[in-house]
């Protein structure tokens, strides 16, 4: 695989190219905040850039776009991880972690089974009852989101 | 301005936070906004964003296309709902090749998506369209409590999409807890993330977040705490005693949803806004 190929077919992807490594994503990123740096958007995308490597740690990207937002290049940040994690789930599969939301909504349409528990609760508030459904299973399998 | 709406309540609110659902049609209601409902939309799409982005492209236009169907703007409580459905219906009304890739995927289920609705999260529907001084005139009991707001992320970010208020210094929800009386206090850090989004990748590095800004939201002095988002409550009030243990430290902050603060301004008991579901106890005496 090459990254840098991969990432250069898609339109948010060769905003890759704008980034000088300034650092301004890292400094306002939490998921930096809260790792001492182990976590690091700057060296994310500078490997991507400089080695074409795809690093492990995109998952620890809380989307919150901060990053995307300080951006003095414009550089889609937190959108070319997002791109990262789908070439990464093309190259290596679906991590561990996002199986059972993809279980979820394949047997009933929702990341989380609305079963008769929830429903009867939302019952007894007066809510209306919520119904599982088939559609989703069928659009995962057209396009081939599935595990 | 429509006064009604398709509304969609995603999966996050009916299996953990059915009070927010209720409270959020307790106000529409006060305010005259019809509120129809869309029970077998399921989920939005937003974790193919990381997957696979023809799946999510066309999960989110099957809902889109459920509010076509009905001729009404769509209105979200989720801000995770809030960022993948608009995204989604911006780049597919701009791309016609990619919406006839998505409607190729949707006929197999029936649907089609046309382009000919928004998508709205409420806090968008109160501020920008109601207004501030409209819903302060529906206030009939004002409350005097001081209260640390959280936005959230996907309610204005990426702006240069989303283009709603300002993420560097927004002012529509502080707005909107002022106009039931509250006060909203400034904190530390106040548009820190709540970190849920990695909450299933690495739960130290969500639970040390979420409780950075308890921490903040503590030492500011808030009487409460109130989200716009129903994953961003989990966070804070659900798991808040999770995160008291993994950072060995004590919170106790009431975390309430919007509709249910601005329910109990309204008028509304608390049981009537389901106060008495949410995880950290609400001291009703805060509310006489």
């Amino acid at each position: 695989m090459d990254l840098r190929k991969e990432m250069g077919s898609d339109v948010d992807g060769r905003t890759l190219n704008y980034c000088f490594s300034c650092g301004m994503c890292t400094g306002g990123c939490p998921s930096a905040m809260i790792t001492d740096s182990r976590y690091n958007p700057r060296r994310i995308l500078h490997r991507a850039v400089i080695e074409g490597r795809l690093e492990d740690d995109i998952w620890l990207c809380t989307n919150c776009y901060t990053c995307q937002e300080r951006c003095p290049t414009n550089t889609k940040v937190a959108d070319l991880i997002n791109l990262m994690r789908r070439i990464y789930v093309k190259e290596r599969g679906v991590p561990e972690f996002i199986k059972p939301l993809i279980e979820n909504l394949s047997s009933c349409g929702f990341t989380s089974s609305i079963g008769d528990l929830e429903n009867k609760r939302r019952e007894r508030m007066g809510l209306p009852r919520i119904k599982h459904n088939s559609e989703i299973r069928e659009i995962i399998e057209k396009t081939g989101g599935g595990l | 301005m429509s006064d009604r709406y398709a509304y969609f309540i995603g999966c996050t609110t009916p299996f953990r936070e059915s009070n927010y659902d209720l409270s959020t049609r307790k106000i529409m209601e006060k305010l005259d906004i019809e509120l129809i409902d869309m029970v077998d939309a399921g989920c939005c799409g937003l974790y193919y964003e990381l997957v696979n982005e023809l799946t999510y492209l066309s999960m989110a236009a099957r809902v889109i296309s459920m509010a076509e169907d009905l001729k009404l703007d769509l209105m979200v409580i989720c801000n995770g709902c809030n960022g993948a459905l608009y995204r989604a219906n911006m780049k597919l009304k701009q791309n016609p090749e990619l919406r006839d890739e998505v409607n190729r995927v949707l006929s197999g289920v029936d649907r089609e998506f046309r382009g000919t609705v928004d998508v709205k999260h409420y806090v968008r529907v109160l501020w920008e369209g109601v207004g501030v001084d409209a819903i302060k005139k529906k206030v009939v009991k004002p409350l005097d409590v001081s209260v640390a707001a959280h936005y959230g992320c996907h309610l204005m970010k990426p702006s240069e999409e989303l283009r709603f208020d300002d993420p560097g210094e927004p002012v529509s929800l502080d707005e909107l807890i002022e106009a039931t009386g509250a006060k909203s206090i400034d904190y530390y850090e106040k548009s820190l993330c709540c970190g849920g989004y990695v909450l299933a990748a690495d739960q130290s590095i969500a639970y040390n977040m979420t409780g950075r800004k308890l921490r903040n939201v503590g030492k500011a002095g808030a009487d409460i705490m109130v989200t716009a988002c129903p994953f961003c409550n989990v966070m804070y009030d659900a798991n808040q005693r999770a995160v008291a243990s993994e950072m060995k430290e004590e919170f106790n902050i009431p975390v309430l949803h919007y509709p249910q603060l601005l329910g109990l301004a309204m008028g509304y008991s608390p049981k009537d806004v389901g106060l008495e579901q949410n995880r950290v106890r609400v001291d009703p005496k805060l509310f006489r």
